[in-house]
Order: C-alpha cells, then sequence, then structure tokens
C-alpha cells in the first residue's frame, strides 16, 4: 500500500557536503541547496544580460541624435528587455535563490515542504527566459515593461506575444515557490522556535510570499486578456470596439505595485540579517520590523492607481495619494529600527556590512524620491520623466540589488565553504557606489528639467546630464564583473570559511559549510534570540557550535592545505 | 472529527506531509481564485463604460439552462464530499466520485452549448458576448483539467484508503473551487 509519504519524483541528487558543482546544477535535483544556487546562477546570467541592455542604452543616450539605433523601434525594444529581464529574471529569482538556500536553513528543516513542487517551480524560469529572448527573432517587445496598450495589442511585434507567455510562466513559478515558502514557515519551524523568534529574512520571505500570492494571480488574468487580443481578436484593451486601456492599467498595477514589494521585502530581510551580525548587536524593534513587513504587504494592494494619477479621475487621486503617503510608514519604522541597529554597535566593516549601508543610504534617497512622487500635484509634472526612471532605480538598484550584493557577500561562505575576498568586495562596493550614484542622482535633474522617459532623440540641453550618466553607468557596468570575478575566483582561492565565519546566531550557521546533504546532524537547537548578539549566552552558543563543527582555522587544517591567499578583513 | 481519528495512525513524518499539503493546498485555492476575481474586476470595469448592460439591441442571456448547469454543478460538489468521506473510511468510493465526474461533464457541455450560442455582433457591442465568453471558457478550462486529474484518480482508485488518501482529497478540493469559482461566475454574468 502506498503511504501518505512518497518520495519526489525524481533523481533526489544531494550535495552532501561536497560544494555544489556545475553538473549538479544543470540537471534536475530537488534538493532546496542546489536549486538555491540554480535560481542565482540563472539570475546572474539574465543580469549581465539586462545590464549590457542597459549599456546599450546608455550608449545610445550619449548624444542627443540616434547614433547607436537604426530606429526609435529598436530603441524601445532595448528598455522594455532591459527592464522586463532585471525585474522578473533577475531581482525576482535572485531573491528566490536566497529565500531557497536560507529559509529552510534558518528554520532549521531538512528541505523545504514541497521538494518536488520546488524544482518544477526554478524549472519554469529557463524556458520563460528563452521566451523572452527569442523576441529578438521576431521582433522583441516594445511596449515598456508595463506594456500599456495600445502599444502592447497594435503597435508592438510577436515578441509582445512571447513576452507574455514567458511573464506568464515566470508569474506562475513565483506563485508556486511562494506557497511553498508560506508552508515552510508556516509548518516547518523548529521546536523553541515561535513566530517571532524566526530570523527576519524569513519574515521578509513570508511577507513578500503573501503579495506573490495575492496579487500575481492579478498579472496572470490581464496577461491572458491581452494574449488573446493579441492572438485571438479579443477587443478588452481597444476603445475603438468597446475595451479599455486603462483596464490594463488598473490589472497591471494592481499587481505590478505589490511586485516592487515582492523585489524589495527579500531584501530588507537580508539588510536585518546583516545589519544585525555585522554590528554584533541585537536588532532593534525585532516585532516593528517583522510586523511592518506585513503591513507593507497589506498597504501595497492599496495603493496601485498612483501609478495612474495623470489618467485617474480626480476624486480618485487623493485616496491614492493618502494610501501612499500612508506605505511610507512601515518602510520608515523599518529604516529607523536599522539605524538603532547599528547605532553604538561595534560594526566590522565588511563587503557585506558596507553593501548593507550602501541599501540604507540610497534607498533612503528613493524612497523620499517616492513620497514626492506620491504627491499628486508634484506627480503631475514629473511624469514619464528621467524623475521617475531615477526613483524606481534608486529603490530597485540602491534598495534590492544593494541588498542582494550584501546578502551574497554574507552567505558565499555558507554555500561554497569559501569566502569571498575582501579586498575585491570592496573595490567592487567602491565601484558600485560610485558608479550608481552618479548614474541615477543626475537623473533627478534631468527629469525636473522636463527630460522625458523612453526615447532615443532628446533635447540638446539635457546632453551633459547624460553625458555624466552614461560615464557612471560604464563604471557601473564594469563593478559587476569584479563580484562576478571573485565569486568564481573564491571557489578555489578563498579563504576556508568554516560553519560560522561571522560569528552569527541564526541556524544556517550552525552547521558545516555547506552543509552536509540533510543539512544538520540532528536535530539542530535554535537559539532564543536570533540576534541576541552582545550576552555570554550567545558567545556560549557561537563556540559550541564551533566545538561541533570547527572554526575556520580546524576546518581548513583539515581540509587540503589552505591557498597561500588570505586577504581577510 | 473524522479524519483526526484516523490520523493518530500516521507517524509524525505523515501527519507533517499531511498537514503541509493542506495548507499548500488552501494557500493555492485562495491565490488561484485571485484570477477569477481579477476577470470579475474586468467585467465590472468594461460593463461601466455602457449605458446600458447589456449594450442595446443585444438579447439578455437566458437564465434556464445555466441555472440548471449550476445546480447540477452544486450536486457534484456534494456527490465529491461524499467521496471523500468514504474513502476516508475505506468505503469504495468511486460511484459518488464518478457522479462527480458525470455531473461535470454535463455542466460543461451545457456551458459550451451556451458559449456557442452566446451574443455575437460587431462594433462596441461586441464586448458583451465576448466578456462572458473569456470568462466561462476560463473556469470550463479548469474544469476540464481537474476532470483529468479526477478522472486519473478513478484509473488509479485501488491505491486509495483510510491511510492515503491524499490524492482523492486534492482532486475533491479542487473539484470545489471549480464549483467555487462558477458560484461568483454565475452570479457575475447572471444576475448582477
Amino acid at each position: 500500500m502506498a503511504s501518505v509519504v512518497s518520495l519526489p519524483v525524481g533523481e533526489l541528487r544531494k550535495s552532501d557536503g561536497k560544494p555544489i558543482m556545475l553538473r549538479d546544477v544543470l540537471g534536475w535535483s530537488v534538493d532546496h541547496k542546489v536549486i538555491g544556487v540554480q535560481y542565482a546562477l540563472i539570475a546572474l546570467f539574465f543580469f549581465i544580460i539586462g545590464g549590457s541592455l542597459a549599456m546599450l542604452i546608455r550608449w545610445e543616450l550619449l548624444t542627443p541624435a540616434l547614433d547607436l539605433m537604426a530606429n526609435g523601434a529598436a530603441y524601445n525594444t532595448l528598455f522594455s528587455i532591459h527592464g522586463t529581464v532585471m525585474i522578473f529574471l533577475w531581482v525576482i529569482p535572485m531573491s528566490a535563490a536566497f529565500g531557497n538556500y536560507v529559509v529552510p536553513l534558518q528554520l532549521g528543516a531538512k528541505d523545504m515542504a514541497f521538494p518536488w513542487l520546488n524544482a518544477f517551480a526554478f524549472w519554469l524560469i529557463p524556458p520563460a527566459g528563452v521566451l523572452m529572448l527569442m523576441g529578438w527573432f521576431v521582433g522583441p517587445a516594445e511596449a515598456g515593461w508595463t506594456s500599456y496598450p495600445p502599444l502592447s495589442t497594435m503597435f508592438s511585434p510577436d515578441g509582445q506575444t512571447l513576452w507574455a507567455i514567458s511573464i506568464h510562466l515566470l508569474g506562475l513559478s513565483s506563485i508556486l515557490g511562494a506557497i511553498n515558502f508560506i508552508v515552510t514557515i508556516a509548518n516547518m519551524r523548529p521546536e523553541g522556535m515561535g513566530w517571532f523568534q524566526m530570523p527576519l529574512f524569513c519574515w521578509a520571505i513570508l511577507a513578500t510570499s503573501i503579495i506573490i500570492v495575492m496579487a500575481t494571480p492579478f498579472l496572470a488574468g490581464g496577461l491572458t486578456l491581452l494574449i488573446l487580443d493579441r492572438v485571438a481578436g479579443t477587443a478588452f484593451f481597444n476603445p475603438a470596439e468597446g475595451g479599455d486601456v486603462l483596464l490594463w492599467q488598473n490589472v497591471f498595477w494592481f499587481y505590478s505595485h505589490p511586485a516592487v514589494y515582492i523585489m524589495v521585502l527579500p531584501a530588507f530581510g537580508i539588510l536585518s540579517d546583516v545589519l544585525s551580525v555585522h554590528a554584533r548587536k541585537p536588532i532593534f524593534g525585532y516585532r516593528m520590523i517583522a510586523l511592518s513587513s506585513i503591513a507593507i504587504a497589506v498597504v501595497g494592494f492599496t495603493v496601485w492607481a498612483h501609478h495612474m494619477f495623470t489618467a485617474l479621475a480626480p476624486q480618485f487621486r487623493i485616496p491614492f495619494m493618502i494610501t501612499s503617503m500612508i506605505i511610507a510608514v512601515p518602510t520608515g519604522i523599518k529604516v529607523f529600527s536599522w539605524l538603532g541597529t547599528i547605532w553604538g554597535g561595534k560594526i566590522r566593516w565588511t563587503s557585506a556590512m558596507l553593501f548593507g549601508l550602501g541599501f540604507l543610504s540610497m534607498f533612503v534617497i528613493g524612497g523620499i524620491s517616492g513620497v514626492m512622487l506620491g504627491s499628486v500635484p508634484f506627480d503631475l509634472h514629473v511624469h514619464d520623466t528621467y524623475f521617475v526612471v531615477s526613483h524606481l532605480h534608486f529603490v530597485l538598484y540602491g534598495g534590492s540589488v544593494f541588498g542582494l550584493y550584501a546578502g551574497i557577500y554574507h552567505w558565499y561562505p555558507k554555500v561554497t565553504g569559501r569566502m569571498l575576498d575582501e579586498r575585491m568586495g570592496k573595490w567592487h562596493f567602491a565601484l558600485t557606489y560610485i558608479g550608481f550614484f552618479f548614474t541615477f542622482f543626475p537623473m533627478h535633474m534631468a527629469g525636473l528639467a522636463g527630460m522625458p522617459r523612453r526615447i532615443a532623440v532628446y533635447a540638446p540641453e539635457f546632453q551633459t546630464w547624460n553625458v555624466v550618466i552614461s560615464i557612471a553607468s560604464f563604471v557601473l557596468g564594469v563593478s559587476t564583473f569584479v563580484l562576478l570575478y571573485n565569486m568564481v575566483w573564491a571557489l578555489r582561492n578563498g579563504k576556508v570559511a568554516g560553519p560560522n565565519p561571522w560569528r552569527a546566531l541564526t541556524l544556517e550557521w550552525a552547521t558545516s559549510s555547506p552543509p552536509p546533504a540533510t543539512n544538520f546532524v540532528g536535530d539542530p537547537v535554535p537559539f532564543k534570540d536570533p540576534y541576541g548578539y552582545g550576552t555570554k549566552e550567545a558567545a556560549a552558543y557561537v563556540e559550541a557550535v564551533e566545538a561541533r563543527y570547527g572554526t575556520p582555522d580546524d576546518v581548513a587544517q583539515s581540509s587540503k592545505p589552505a591557498p597561500a591567499e588570505t586577504a581577510g578583513d | 472529527m473524522q479524519h483526526d481519528v484516523l490520523e493518530q495512525e500516521l507517524s509524525r513524518q505523515e501527519r507533517l506531509a499531511l498537514k503541509n499539503r493542506r495548507t499548500g493546498m488552501t494557500i493555492f485555492q485562495i491565490s488561484w481564485m485571485m484570477v477569477f476575481v481579477c476577470l470579475i474586476v474586468v467585467h465590472w470595469q468594461i460593463r461601466a463604460n455602457f449605458a446600458a448592460w447589456p449594450p442595446e439591441g443585444i438579447a439578455r442571456l437566458g437564465l434556464g439552462l445555466p441555472t440548471l448547469a449550476t445546480g447540477l454543478l452544486l450536486a457534484s460538489g456534494w456527490t465529491v464530499r461524499g467521496a471523500l468521506r468514504r474513502v476516508q473510511r475505506d468505503q469504495p468510493f468511486l460511484g459518488a466520485w464518478r457522479a462527480t465526474l458525470a455531473l461535470g461533464a454535463i455542466f460543461v457541455a451545457i456551458m459550451a452549448w451556451e458559449w456557442l450560442n452566446a451574443p455575437v455582433a460587431s462594433g462596441a457591442d461586441r464586448q458583451y458576448g465576448m466578456v462572458f465568453r473569456v470568462m466561462t471558457a476560463f473556469h470550463a478550462v479548469h474544469a476540464l483539467v481537474i476532470g483529468l486529474y479526477m478522472w486519473r484518480v478513478d484509473r488509479r482508485a485501488i491505491l486509495y484508503g483510510s491511510r492515503d488518501f491524499w490524492a482523492v482529497e486534492a482532486g475533491a478540493k479542487l473539484w470545489y473551487f471549480v464549483v467555487a469559482a462558477w458560484i461568483m461566475f454565475y452570479v457575475v454574468l447572471y444576475w448582477v
């Protein structure tokens, strides 16, 4: 008789304490650690693609005339695919990478609740990515990542249909992943870990997953109609036949505004962990950080129409302006809690911490410009200008990507058993921070001066700012390769990490690096407070972990002779 | 409750797996229901652009057959519940299961007839029939896919009993989803 527990279909290929090798990630695996690495690799691949498109955009915008691209339509494809790839194939999968790798470890679980579903959700991404890029064979989407009709229905080539199918698959993938996260977090916490002893990264992934399961289906509905309009002759978005273009905007932003928080909440979670660990201080306001994530998830559903202020009937503008201002409150609570966390801490200037602090400073700028845009009288003037481009990159790059970088430096030792090189990390940070700031901050000025977004040919008076922006953006582009080189270099040459190089208290560090197939030997015992740094008990807990799994030096001696290169912090 | 008694016989790990699957199914149902809510919002926004709904000169959809179909679908929700209760007690459940499939098939057939005979028009007037067709077809696709899964459970019925009924429970819960989604659509399409 078959029992309720059946082994997942597919080969159970486990890493078994060895670093995950290329052949592991190329095949089917239901191990959450392998899947996490798979997510990360495919996300980094698309990060390079999206980044190359951004470089082409900035090259084109060096001069006011058309010089690189053949025509405006070709330029449209650049920013359309750049935006879509960066959002759906870089930030969201990279957040899922950390979620997959770290959440079961932080909960002391052997795997996710549904390992097979987890692998299936991942394997929807490669075909979706291929469909997205295949657009170039039939003419790629030209309607921007927002794909407003009638641009996306009447003026965009067949690549737009592929775009819609691709996003459909990616949406399904993230819904399945999110169901997995919610069930894992709700049902699989170890004994002694209540909701409020859970690491804040898990809270962030929980809030993200709640948004995904409630909002992404709206995208699925909208995309279904868009595909039908394009291929089946319906006219939902065609006003000539009684349709409504604002219908798409409502449905799309009802998903996509919450999606903004899907993209940034995991980075918030990473930041909470990183700041507390690297400042050696208990997190300030644990409950407020945890609950403000949930508050953001809930309020995030009530603000979508602020993207449509210029199209919106006047009586609806004020309510959406008020909700948009309100959502700054839980975010502000987080920012002040993070400041309270590092205040008076023994800050270690690791690369992870630098990117954490970089996040904090840059995200605040993006948050403030967001509040400015949330106010109707201001928004009406800068709508669809570079001010908006600046704002969204400050929150998405200065927020999400800096957070993801911090997470890479923080958790890479756990994944590979090797430390990333700190000197390269600091170079990476310096180049990224400077390149980022001078790429995106001047866009505020260009936008206030009236430069519209999504145009290849602009008025000559904007050229000075655009040259500054483009040069800085090339620095930003180069900075990415410092990280990628570091990640490859450290695989062989990095300092041996040991189980707990940061002396952190959360459970993912209470096992060897990389963890064995079942993650832990025996049932792990969580420390009563995941952020209770600075007490004797905490020090004793970390020492107990080291006694069991070894310090970095023990691990280095027991494995092959440590490499000579040991640049450290 | 009935299943609590039965589940005491399961191991700790089996109970966790069952609990996970139930939580996962509930979340999936809530999540995917949002697509149907989305289509209701679409319907509502499109009709709000018209002075009259259906537009002048278009005949309102008849109530008779769809109401009959809705009644049959409700009955199928009741039979599938019976099947689930029976399999949990190791009683033969295929009778009720096949009754569900038959009722579901009649429902889909009636709605297919309605779909084919919905109003056709040109210009703005076509929105009435178009929204109706997309909503009913979208629902029917779900009914058919879930029906196929239930048919597969039927083929493999010998595997299921009081210790392993998840496949049956999943089919039943997905079918509840089909019923619940249709009730919303029925109200929106025919009564509002």
